[in-house]
């Protein structure tokens, strides 16, 4: 069988054809200004009041503007040490996984991160593995109990579908507390780590993992290690824990030079013996 | 007064193709009755085109067309299709009326501003109970029967003009107006054919002659229908359900009959501006009796996907203990939560969607796994209560946050680990020396403070006295214990981290 079709009148080239050689010049082309410079614009602001000049953008500016901002919109823990560590805190739209083992500080930064967020009026949602989250404490932090969700999953699978789902539904932090050591469940696979670091970004949520060990391999932001320095008594008859003292190291970090470290120092509340009157 | 009418023609037969909508390009045929009595009542176009009849036999009808997918009357369906044909009515008119078999009569007064005119009105109500899966016709007029004849011709719809019920009607047969069986044998037997030849009869003269049913049928002719529009209530669920032909054994199938009733379950709530908030499923059992359950959702919802989640989770947890023949399925509405977004404040949750993964969470993990913690008076630690989670709304405007307290927080054991706790006195004061459990929690203990004493409940029949301590081991960790002092038991209930 065959088909009648119109004759092919040109020639397939075999080669790319050469590279355009640049014009020999004894001056060159001045580079591109950047478009906020340039001389339109320039005169336009020179035309305005000062006071107004100063506000108007154009919309490269905003785009370059919005850019940075989402760059460094960040939820701050309120523990000055950790977010000079950080950068200025937890980044919104990434994921940060603090590691440590028994008291090493990771239960109190996941409280100070989440009543830094709801004493701003965000909703914070706290997804508690172990089953270790005491309200009272909590609201002695500065938590905001009516802005907090908690949501206490029986394993690790139900907790990573819990913050995924979460994160979606538009909470500004969530955080993972994964227990102790052994995690409570089967370890999820790495692949799970990025999916919730790209619900992460898509949602602009700042993004918590609290672990006894590094879950998320290469789809954190930033991975903190912290560990107990010592534990500071005071008194002898009675003697009272005063304070312990943590030392945070920054493991990884996608825009900070890691291997700066930092004390954080937290003072013990008055919990069960102070209930007592 | 304005009325239109909303008919669905083969009403028993659109109910049924509502809920499965597969069969509609089939050759299907409904029957009532059993065995030899069983006869058709409707067909679908492709039967009706080989030959099948309502009144037929159903060996009959499968004499002419063997391969015919015969159907029960289904008394769920067409009581759920009839109700959606009502919603759809009440989202043009505040008052309207049940006529029953796929009719309803709204009272469309007023409605004027809304619609360019009526025929727009009647075009959209043709939309709307498409839009329920209920092939509607639409007829409007100034009285219920010219509404209800209008609404059962062709082209959809038509438009009585008001007063010009009776030139409407007298062309048309007089079969429109549904006689009585004797009435039409004694007008057939006078020649009369068409509603306007009886409407030209004295009035006096057919009452003496055919009665009470004689002059209301001669009003009827001359396009006057006394009777007012009978607005029922708004009823305060939403059901949906069916018959299964055969017992269902299995969860799977079940399953997808029940998604497709929610799905239009959630349509009709959508149509009247609801959301669901508590699920009442009701199964027919095989051979007799009934499964009731009740779901509450912990927030009102519409998301189908939910519904039928918390539906299943129900079911494998208390399953009916015998074959489905039937269900049904009743929502109770609530007003979906609304909020008003904050320009310049921090992003509010959308209600919609933060009820919907709450009630997804909670069909997993259970209902005491997630919500809101509050805080409950006492003089024990660890005092909680579950909440309903709504958070209020942010502020309007950001705001820094403050200076955090930098408290030390306790991680809560629950249960408390029972431990075996070694005790020595030196200076005459106790201390705790060394710390065994079955984990990992075990070692001797660098320093430790205590005991705090604390009685709960002391005049309750459950007191509490425990005194209580806190220690470091050597190998790390700084723990809180108890001791109860009745039996002397000793837990450790938290950890300093």
């Amino acid at each position: 069988m065959s088909a009648i079709t119109a004759s092919v009148d040109y020639q397939f080239e075999l080669l790319a054809p050469a590279a355009p050689r640049a014009k020999p010049a004894l001056v060159p082309d001045p580079l591109p200004l950047p478009i906020g410079q340039r001389e339109s614009v320039r005169l336009l602001r020179a035309s305005l009041d000062a006071a107004i000049a100063a506000k108007v953008m154009n919309a490269t500016e905003l785009i370059r503007a919005v850019a940075k901002q989402s760059r460094d919109d960040v939820t701050p823990t309120m523990l000055e040490p950790l977010d000079a560590l950080l950068g200025g805190g937890l980044r919104r739209g990434k994921m940060t996984e603090i590691t440590g083992r028994r008291s090493c500080g990771r239960f109190s930064i996941a409280m100070a991160a989440l009543a830094s967020s709801t004493s701003i009026g965000e909703a914070a949602a706290f997804i508690d593995l172990g089953d270790h989250f005491d309200p009272q404490i909590a609201e002695s932090c500065g938590v905001d109990l009516r802005r907090l969700l908690w949501v206490r999953p029986h394993t690790m699978k139900q907790a990573v579908m819990a913050v995924e789902m979460l994160t979606a539904t538009g909470f500004q932090l969530v955080v993972l507390d994964a227990a102790g050591h052994p995690i409570k469940g089967r370890r999820v696979h790495d692949a799970a780590w990025v999916r919730l670091a790209r619900s992460a970004e898509r949602h602009g949520a700042a993004m918590l993992i609290s672990a006894p060990y590094p879950l998320t391999g290469t789809a954190s932001e930033a991975v903190v290690n912290t560990w107990p320095i010592r534990a500071r008594w005071i008194g002898q008859h009675p003697r009272v824990l005063a304070a312990t003292l943590i030392n945070v190291s920054l493991q990884k970090h996608r825009h900070i030079r890691p291997g700066h470290e930092a004390v954080l120092s937290f003072r013990a509340a008055e919990s069960a013996r102070d209930d007592n009157g | 007064m304005r009325i239109a009418c909303l008919y669905v023609p083969l009403f028993p037969l659109a109910a049924r193709l509502r809920s499965e909508p597969d069969l509609l390009n089939e050759a299907v045929a409904i029957v009532e009755g059993n065995g030899n009595n069983a006869h058709v009542v409707a067909a679908t176009r492709r039967a009706r085109k080989k030959g099948i009849r309502p009144g037929l036999s159903l060996a009959q009808a499968r004499s002419i067309v063997p391969k015919l997918i015969a159907r029960g009357r289904d008394g769920e369906c067409e009581r759920t299709a009839q109700e959606a044909l009502l919603e759809v009515a009440e989202t043009f008119s505040p008052r309207v009326e049940d006529a029953g078999e796929g009719v309803v009569f709204a009272d469309i007064a007023g409605m004027e501003r809304h619609y360019e005119n009526e025929e727009a009105l009647a075009k959209a109500a043709i939309h709307a109970a498409v839009g329920v899966g209920l092939p509607a016709w639409c007829g409007i007029a100034a009285s219920k029967l010219a509404a209800r004849v209008a609404a059962e011709l062709t082209p959809s719809p038509q438009i009585v003009e008001a007063g010009k019920e009776s030139d409407f009607l007298a062309p048309l047969p007089l079969m429109r107006l549904s006689p009585e069986m004797e009435a039409a044998i004694t007008l057939q037997r006078w020649g009369l054919t068409s509603v306007g030849d009886f409407a030209r009869l004295p009035e006096s003269e057919v009452a003496s002659r055919l009665g009470e049913s004689g002059r209301d049928l001669h009003y009827a002719a001359r396009g006057i229908d006394p009777r007012p529009l009978i607005p029922r209530a708004t009823p305060p669920e939403f059901r949906e359900g069916m018959e299964v032909e055969w017992p269902l054994v299995a969860l799977d199938p079940f399953l997808f009959i029940a998604n497709a009733a929610l799905d239009r379950l959630a349509k009709r709530l959508e149509t009247a501006g609801f959301a669901c908030t508590r699920l009442e499923v009701t199964l027919m059992l095989d051979p007799d009796g009934f499964h009731s359950r009740a779901i509450e959702l912990p927030a009102p919802t519409r998301d189908v996907k939910t519904m039928l989640t918390l539906i299943r989770l129900d079911l494998e947890k208390t399953p009916p203990g015998a074959p489905v023949v039937g269900f049904a399925i009743v929502a109770h509405p609530d007003r979906p939560r609304r909020a008003q977004l904050s320009l310049f404040g921090p992003a509010a949750l959308s209600p919609e969607k933060l009820a919907t993964a709450i009630a997804r969470l909670a069909s997993i993990l259970g209902d005491d796994r997630i919500g809101m913690a509050t805080t409950v008076d006492g003089h024990l630690p660890d005092r909680f209560a579950i909440a309903d989670y709504g958070p209020p709304p942010p502020p309007d405007a950001r705001r820094k946050p403050p200076k955090s307290r930098g408290l030390l927080a306790v991680r809560v054991f629950r249960p408390p680990i029972p431990v075996e706790v070694i005790t020595r006195t030196a200076n005459g004061e106790t201390q705790i020396a060394a710390i065994q459990s079955d984990g990992d929690i075990s070692g001797e203990v660098r320093l430790s403070s205590g005991p705090w004493n604390i009685e709960s409940r002391w005049w309750s029949e459950s007191p509490a006295a425990r005194e209580y301590w806190d220690a470091e081991l050597m190998r790390g960790g700084i723990y809180r214990l108890y001791r109860e002092e009745g039996d002397g038991g000793w837990f450790i209930d938290a950890r300093y981290d």
